[in-house]
């Protein structure tokens, strides 16, 4: 420990002998860590914003359908679970939320035209909190409760539809027998979502009237479940488990959207890709940097060699140097990473390119999103492996012959 | 060899080891350019074919709005003759007239709302990759026969087969209903699940009878040589539709602006990386030539002193970094034009990419396309920033003055 | 027991097509508590033979005993440890380690050696006076004159109490006064503490110190005189 704090005082002093080099290292590996941090945070943002819009407008965070509705989305395929069931087994069992839905294809008629949409039957208390919009933003006003005789759709449907609130639309579904079920609606609002896609996509209508209208009693087509993060949504999805027998099937939102599923491992996979590339372009300034060190030390490592120092600790020396330039350039790139993203966490509005962020699935608004844990992430792998790239340069300092080295001019 | 050019190329490898790394660097970030840009432009080439061969194509006639609105009544009036007279104006066979309705289409126990598209059989294929993606069945071959061919999900989510009959009830132009009895003569499998789930076509006469379009229809795909031939075609085909007529005539990125947009958010992306490392090439160029600046003061100082001028020294260092920096490109260009011509005969496939195919309609391998832009662009940047980079090191030398500089031991 | 024995030692340079013998069977026996002044022209192999002896260079052939231990067969790390536990040097020229205050060079040993950092401080307190550099305890080499230094360098040498001190040229930068004076310190440790002394070096008055001086010529020990007997 002794002979650490010596070595650990060459390292330091060395460090600042030729403060030029270090300091232009230091920014360099300041900028590096700073660029690793923040694309990870921005990519973090983008693909939590895609993955809570999306878990919002479809799955929730665990669903429970019939084992045949997601292949055949009808409602011959829903559950024969009465709601007062539903509510014995699901009530107070410490969801953070979840509602029961009908959700089926429909085809909704303005008197000039017809589109298909997703007909979700909700209860407007249940669904607060899983929903994709404010309910409070909504234009007109959103379902007052699962009775309600109106329709809430997107924006952009509207526009196609050329209708608009207090009109009327007609609504037409399948009833399990596959008789053509349809109704009127009037249209009491109209939403919006993050793309145009999402709003042309969904009508909203109380879940008791579309029971009626498709003859089913009080049953639904679906459950979904919300846990307070949709990274960890494994208690959640076991609790239902355990509730539910085989007459249904339960998945978790990355079963059902495997799409978003594997973007997300493919975005961990890139964060560490790039935090890797960084580092390696950093890398062969580093190396620099030591060899130089060395180099230019030959004589003194000598000296230190004849006094009777170890090998090992001229390994350990260039090593600590190494280590403590890194630390430093860290501190700065992470502190610099944070002082850049904060601010701009209130949302980055890049509405430019708003069409084709809605290609990629993503909202014109990108928030990003610093994570503890990616700060660590690249603070260990920046460290990890300019241990390994300092091993080369340490080495050949310790493999110097003393006597050639001291006299070496 | 110039004294210069000779006194510079020897300087330079008075450490070999370090001009090596400075120009692995170099190498390092080059190699990742050359490969990165070739990538993206392979995709975004693949991706812009890709989008427009299902449906787009390279230029549209459509009545003004109904890109925007695609509103039954927006039609291009005897589209069938107008098409004819493109076909011929173009000496060209890939043209073809469409319709586009809304329609609920109902199989024995099942009914969706689809697209349906009214196709010109004989021509379509010329457009179109959907009739080559036939996968159960044949392609619509007669102008008015009843029949239809449907997306693999949606034939699915009918429960149909070839074979089968499918009613079509949508309404008509004038508002009126409209029905028709068709028999499934193809299965298509695009790959990519909103086409196979919404789309089915039909013979464009019968399109015209069942929804009483008066022989309208709403598009006419023109398909040309390539990007590059796109004004050409626009233009010609602007020229044949009448001065009063409400068409107008759309090229692929109005059609379809998400696209480019998509590449736009893609490529801004990318360069933000891209300047990352190439700052992070010029920190370590930077340190270099400082570095071999500050040990030749006392060198200097004695040509300084001699009567040399500064300003000569300088352009001395910059003409080393120079040699340095094109080392840096050529090898770099050359080991990134052969890892990237390598995937590009074998392609390239990393996880994810198969779930962003079938969402985004992209290839399930990338091709890199290497050609002198993109062998060139990368390293020309690092190579611009590298000079930047040395022009500090070249001014420090100004700065001295002789005595000074040879007082430094 | 000796405190360094050779026997035969040979080093041969070769230097273009011409071999130089700088250590030609060389052997020598010197007991614990000796003190020993090498004398040769330049070049007569005087650095070379006490590298040989401190463990920092592997003659040819030919063997050497520090304290009856044969060191010539260890390894590196073995023979740093025999150098940082028995051996203080004086090197000829480049001495002392830049980062390091004149206080932490003579620490230096002492520190690596585990010794705590009280008895460092008056070790190396009590040395620094000694040998005249009271006062300049935290200056940097770099703002040291090349006598200072080294004296430095003596200090460092001397102050872990080593059984045996290599000097390489210890007066070479130094005025008559302080070469005396320096001569004065190896002469007390030598007879109060017992430290064995080899010494090489040109200067006429180093060697009237010496117990026993020996004569080099190109490699070959051609004078080997017992002062004190005689
Ligand atoms: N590394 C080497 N390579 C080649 N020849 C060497 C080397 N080291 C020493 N020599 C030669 O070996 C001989 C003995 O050298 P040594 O350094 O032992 O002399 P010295 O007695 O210490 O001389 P001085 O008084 O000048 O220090 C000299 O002829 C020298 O040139
Ligand atoms: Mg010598």
């Amino acid at each position: 420990m002794r002979l650490f704090g010596v070595l650990f005082r060459l390292a330091w002093r060395n460090l600042w002998r030729n403060h030029r080099r270090t300091i232009i290292m230091l920014g360099a590996i300041g900028v590096g860590v700073w660029a690793m941090i923040f694309m990870t945070a921005l990519t973090r943002g983008m693909v939590d914003q895609m993955i809570i819009d999306s878990i919002a407008v479809l799955p929730g965070h665990v669903q429970m359908h019939h084992p045949d509705f997601p292949d055949d989305p009808s409602v011959s395929n829903r559950m024969l679970i009465s709601e007062a069931d539903l509510k014995k087994k699901f009530d107070g069992a410490g969801f953070k939320a979840w509602a029961g839905r009908v959700r089926v294809p429909a085809v909704i008629s303005s008197e000039r035209e017809s589109r298909g949409v997703t007909l979700l039957g909700v209860d407007p208390d249940a669904e607060r909190g899983i929903s994709f919009f404010n309910y409070d933003e909504v234009d007109g006003r959103f379902l007052v409760d699962a009775s309600d005789q109106g329709i809430v759709i997107g924006r952009r449907l509207a526009e196609t539809l050329e209708t608009g609130i207090g009109k009327r639309v007609v609504l037409m579904s399948q009833d399990p027998d596959n008789e053509i079920a349809d109704r009127g609606f009037r249209v009491i609002g109209l939403y919006s979502a993050n793309t145009k896609a999402v709003e042309e996509a969904y009508a909203f209508v109380g879940k008791a009237t579309v029971q009626k209208m498709l003859h089913i009693g009080d049953t639904t087509t679906e459950v979904v479940f919300l846990s307070d993060d949709y990274r960890n949504v494994e208690a959640t999805f076991q609790a239902v488990m355990s509730a539910t027998d085989e007459s249904v099937s339960v998945r978790r939102w990355y079963e059902i959207d495997t799409y978003l599923g594997t973007m997300l491992g493919v975005m961990d996979g890139f964060v560490l890709i790039w935090i890797v590339v960084i580092f390696l372009a950093l890398s062969f300034g580093l190396v620099n940097t030591l060899v130089m060190a060395v180099f230019e030390r030959v004589r003194e490592i000598g000296l230190m060699l004849a006094l009777g120092m170890k090998p090992g600790s001229i390994l350990g020396q260039i090593i600590i140097e190494s280590m403590l330039l890194l630390t430093l350039g860290l501190a700065a790139g992470n502190f610099l990473a944070w002082a850049t993203i904060v601010p701009l966490q209130d949302g980055i509005d890049i509405s430019v390119v708003a069409d084709g962020l809605e290609m990629w699935g993503v909202s014109s608004m990108l928030y990003p999103k610093l994570y503890a844990s990616d700060m660590f992430l690249a603070t260990g792998v920046v460290l990890l492996l300019g241990f390994l790239a300092s091993l080369s340069p340490a080495w050949r300092a310790s493999r110097y012959v003393p006597v050639e080295a001291i006299t070496k001019v | 060899m110039n004294i210069v050019f000779r006194l510079a190329w020897r300087n330079l490898w008075r450490h070999p080891r370090r001009t090596w790394l400075t120009t692995g660097a170099m190498v390092f970030s080059n190699i990742l350019l050359v490969f990165m840009i070739s990538l993206q432009f392979g995709m975004y080439g693949l991706m812009i074919d890709n989008a427009l061969q299902v449906f787009t194509g390279h230029v549209q006639v459509q009545a003004s709005g109904y890109n925007e609105d695609k509103k039954m009544r927006q039609t291009v009036p005897d589209i069938i003759p107008l098409a004819n007279s493109i076909r011929t104006t173009l000496n060209s066979e890939t043209v073809a007239a469409r319709g586009w309705a809304f329609a609920l289409a109902s199989s024995e126990d099942r009914s969706f709302g689809i697209g349906i598209y009214g196709v010109e059989p004989e021509f379509e294929a010329q457009v179109s990759n959907i009739p080559g993606l036939v996968s159960d069945g044949r392609y619509l071959e007669t102008d008015n026969a009843a029949e239809i061919v449907v997306g693999s999900v949606l034939a699915r989510n009918l429960h149909v087969k070839v074979g089968d009959e499918l009613t079509l009830l949508g309404s008509g132009l004038d508002g009126s209903f409209a029905a028709a009895v068709v028999n499934i003569v193809g299965i298509f499998d695009s790959g990519v699940n909103d086409i196979d789930r919404n789309i089915a076509e039909i013979p464009l006469r019968l399109f015209q009878e069942t929804f009483f379009m008066e022989g309208g229809g709403h598009q006419i795909v023109v398909v040309g040589d390539g990007l590059e031939a796109v004004p050409a075609i626009r233009s010609t085909v602007q020229s044949m539709l009448p001065d009063d007529s409400d068409l107008v005539v759309l090229d692929w990125d109005e059609i379809q602006p998400g696209l480019k947009q998509a590449i736009q958010a893609d490529m801004s992306s990318s360069f933000f990386m891209y300047l990352v490392l190439v700052i992070l090439v010029s920190f370590s160029v930077l340190n270099t030539q400082l570095m071999s600046v500050l040990e030749r003061t006392r060198e200097f100082g004695i040509v300084m002193a001699l009567g040399l001028r500064p300003g000569r020294l300088g352009r001395l260092v910059l003409l080393e970094t120079a040699m340095m920096g094109l080392i840096g490109a050529i090898l770099g260009a050359a080991a990134g034009g052969l890892l990237t011509s390598w995937f590009t005969s074998h392609g390239l496939a990393f996880p994810g990419m198969d779930e962003m195919a079938a969402r985004f309609n992209l290839p399930a391998r990338m091709y890199p396309e290497v050609n002198v832009l993109t062998l060139s662009a990368g390293p020309a940047v690092v190579f611009v920033f590298t000079m930047l980079a040395a022009i500090y090191p070249a001014l420090r030398l100004r700065w001295q003055n002789p005595v000074d500089a040879m007082r430094v031991a | 027991m000796s405190a360094v024995r050779c026997v035969d030692l040979c080093k041969t340079y070769r230097q273009g097509d011409q071999d130089i013998k700088a250590l030609d069977h060389v052997s020598i026996d010197i007991a614990k508590g000796q003190f020993v002044c090498l004398s040769a022209p330049s070049g007569g192999g005087k650095t070379t033979l006490l590298n040989a002896i401190g463990g920092l260079d592997i003659p040819d052939s030919g063997e050497v005993y520090i304290a009856g231990e044969r060191i010539d067969n260890l390894n590196k790390g073995e023979l740093a440890d025999i150098r940082l536990k028995q051996i203080g040097f004086v090197f000829q020229a480049y001495n002392l380690i830049p980062v390091l205050s004149a206080r932490e060079n003579v620490e230096f040993v002492m520190q690596v050696q585990g010794v705590p950092s009280a008895e460092r401080i008056k070790k190396s307190t009590a040395i620094l006076k000694e040998v005249g550099l009271e006062g300049l305890e935290d200056r940097r080499p770099a703002e040291m004159s090349g006598g200072q230094q080294q004296r430095v360098a003596v200090a460092r040498a001397v102050a872990s109490r080593p059984a045996l001190v290599l000097a390489d040229e210890p007066t070479a930068n130094l005025d008559s006064k302080t070469a005396d004076e320096l001569m004065a310190l190896f002469t007390e440790l030598n007879e109060h503490h017992n430290t064995t002394f080899v010494i090489a070096t040109h200067d006429q008055r180093v060697m009237t110190y010496a117990g026993r001086l020996i004569r080099m010529l190109d490699g070959r020990i051609v004078d080997d005189i017992n002062q004190r007997a005689a």
